[in-house]
């Protein structure tokens, strides 16, 4: 039976090359799902999976981030850096192979089981059964032709070097020469970096990771993980292969002097150190308001509501924090969401800080117009303090520019108002927040 | 004298019409009342650290108090009472959610062994906050649970939010399961939010 299903296999392979060549790229893709199971010369080594139940699988668990065709553009993906792999291209920044190789079955297996540590990327392993995870590997592998016609080339471990104070001594030299520290800092920890700032190949942020943080490496923080890394590359981002600038053994030291930089987390920290690393939070706060202020407006949902949704529930490009989503609170009125972007004219821009201020902790907007204590959260952020808010508005001054007039809320007629009430306050009816994708702004109609 | 008990009689039903119509009008005074009317009663609800032994996990406990009430939870892990939230039951559930694709209640967040977040493992917690991945493997959408945002939080703060949220007070409130999609109140809505007394049956 096995023998039998890779034959298919193998034929149901060059069919879809064949038909890829003649028909293209979209046509080779419906073509290799049609077929179900395929064995890929990638996945040779590990015995494949059913892509057709791998689909089930997919569609079930990887949609909301991934997106129905695996481009990475799920309803949830413009909330998160990084953003979720678009598995079209092939690009893999986690992998065992050659520089810009697609990776093993066994790289994605390793990836989806225990996750990406640092990225919203579960683990899936105690949720899935191993057999699950194989299937969902081999549909993605299916999802661009890059895993039929480039079989990737595993990486030769080079004989590890063990950690020691010469070894890592020698890794801080090459970290040196190999100008790790114009990314990483000289701490690891960005401090003197050129920038830590960077684009990926479909231009969406990231951010060099912080070294001194080992459970925020994606593929893990052993040596041999970190080695790995350096060896490889990271296709997709600036993050480069060393395999041309520096020997095995270099590598391997800069792996253990990487792994020496790390730093005790939070929760394994005595009460002196956990107090000391507050101070230092607070601190660096303080120096770069921004930043702080970015990881805030980040966390504290205003993208949720302000950044204005299609009708899938994904945030639109281009607008984010631009406002205009609607939001009708029955019965007390419809109340779009405000243009928080720096634009002078629509936006935050010709704000002053008091005013922003106003509407974040107490719900008063400039001209005086209050606002219900929900879904805008004012009585929540009213806790947040003085230094937080200030880094709030440094971070919104920031936001780039985009021009869309937000109409102003609206109140409904007398009549109507006070219906809705009697329904709510004598019928003791429950009335709804009502949530409208689009964006009623004047960049773009509904 | 009759005339005069006549017109008497007029003014005061005009009045009493007038206040019922105030009534309604002004009730909740949300337009009225001092923001910090509002904000203060849900601010002050969330349980205080300062009983935690530990100086250490008191420090954790005391940043997480911090994200959990700047972030919001009680917007929507709240328990509704006859006159809008009932703090009492800090961050018990019961909010609901009317999508296209269910009806979705929120959670029990105390750490009620038989209702709440005792039942699930630290890393059952971090997961969802992490990635909005329930312990079923079912993936909560960002718009409902905005893990979307609470990804972006650092590991360290997760942390601290899940070490207060284990300090809450325990509190038995049963939360029904998801339920199938209803037909929306409003067609081109996406999304309703009730906050009912009875998992916010739609109103008529």
């Amino acid at each position: 039976m096995m023998q039998r299903r890779f034959r298919c296999g193998r034929i149901a392979a060059v069919v879809a090359a064949l038909a890829m060549a003649a028909a293209g790229f979209g046509a080779m893709r419906a073509r290799v799902a049609a077929q179900g199971a395929i064995v890929s010369p990638a996945a040779a080594s590990a015995p494949a999976g059913s892509a057709a139940h791998g689909k089930v699988v997919y569609d079930a668990h990887c949609v909301e981030c991934h997106g129905k065709t695996g481009e990475g553009d799920g309803p949830a993906s413009p909330a998160l850096t990084p953003r979720p792999r678009d598995f079209t291209t092939g690009k893999y920044k986690i992998r065992s192979t050659e520089t810009s190789n697609v990776p093993t079955s066994e790289d994605l297996i390793r990836s989806v089981s225990q996750g990406l540590f640092g990225s919203a990327m579960p683990g899936w392993s105690p949720l899935l059964s191993d057999a699950d995870i194989r299937d969902v590997v081999t549909y993605l592998e299916t999802m661009t032709p890059r895993f039929l016609n480039e079989p990737p080339k595993v990486v030769a471990l080079g004989e590890a070097v063990a950690t020691s104070p010469e070894s890592i001594a020698r890794g801080r030299q090459v970290y040196d020469r190999l100008q790790c520290r114009s990314c990483h800092g000289t701490d690891g920890r960005g401090t003197g970096a050129v920038t830590t700032d960077f684009e990926d190949d479909w231009k969406h942020p990231l951010r060099a990771a912080d070294l001194s943080e080992p459970w925020t490496f994606h593929g893990g923080a052993t040596a041999r993980d970190i080695y790995m890394r350096f060896r490889t590359g990271m296709s997709g981002t600036p993050m480069p292969s060393f395999a041309d600038t520096a020997t095995n053994a270099e590598m391997w030291d800069l792996a253990n002097f990487v792994a020496s930089l790390a730093r005790k987390p939070v929760w394994s920290m005595t009460a002196p150190e956990i107090a000391d690393h507050y101070a230092r939070d607070e601190e660096a706060a303080k120096r770069d308001p921004v930043r702080r202020g970015h990881y805030l407006v980040d966390t504290h949902l205003c993208a949720t509501c302000h950044s204005p949704m299609d009708e899938n529930g994904r945030a639109m490009d281009g607008m984010y924090l631009a406002g205009g989503q609607l939001i009708r609170v029955v019965p007390f009125g419809d109340y779009p969401t405000g243009n928080l972007t720096s634009d002078k004219e629509t936006g935050l821009g010709g704000w002053s800080d008091d005013e922003i201020k106003q509407v974040v902790t107490r719900g008063i907007l400039r001209d005086g117009t209050r606002l219900p204590p929900y879904p805008m959260d004012w009585s929540a952020f009213s806790a947040l303090t003085p230094d937080d808010l200030n880094a709030i508005v440094a971070y919104l001054r920031t936001v780039p520019a985009v021009s869309n007039r937000v109409p102003r809320p609206t109140r409904p007629f007398l009549p109507v108002y006070l219906w809705g009430k009697f329904k709510m306050l004598i019928l003791a009816q429950d009335p709804p927040i009502l949530i409208f994708p689009g964006n009623v702004g004047a960049a773009g109609g509904r | 004298m009759k005339k005069f008990l006549k017109r008497a009689a007029i003014v005061i039903v005009l009045l009493l019409v007038a206040g019922f119509g105030a009534f309604l009008y002004f009730i909740p005074p949300f337009f009225v009342a001092s923001p910090e009317t509002f904000s203060k009663p849900a601010i002050d609800a969330a349980p205080g650290v300062a009983d935690i032994a530990d100086p250490g996990q008191r420090a954790i406990a005391a940043r997480g108090r911090y994200l959990v009430v700047t972030g919001g939870c009680i917007g929507c892990h709240q328990v509704a009472g006859p006159q809008g939230p009932d703090y009492t039951k800090y961050l018990a559930g019961g909010l609901s959610f009317h999508t296209r694709e269910g009806t979705f209640v929120t959670r029990n967040l105390t750490p009620d062994p038989t209702t709440g977040l005792a039942r699930r493992s630290d890393d059952d917690v971090l997961r969802l906050l992490r990635s909005g991945v329930m312990p079923d493997g079912r993936v909560t959408s960002y718009r409902l649970m905005p893990w979307g945002s609470y990804t972006n939080w650092t590991e360290e703060d997760r942390h601290a939010v899940l070490v207060y949220l284990r300090h809450l007070k325990p509190i038995a409130h049963q939360i029904p399961d998801p339920a199938p999609a209803t037909p929306m109140v409003d067609p081109l809505a996406i999304e309703a939010v009730y906050g009912g007394k009875d998992y916010g049956t739609p109103a008529k």
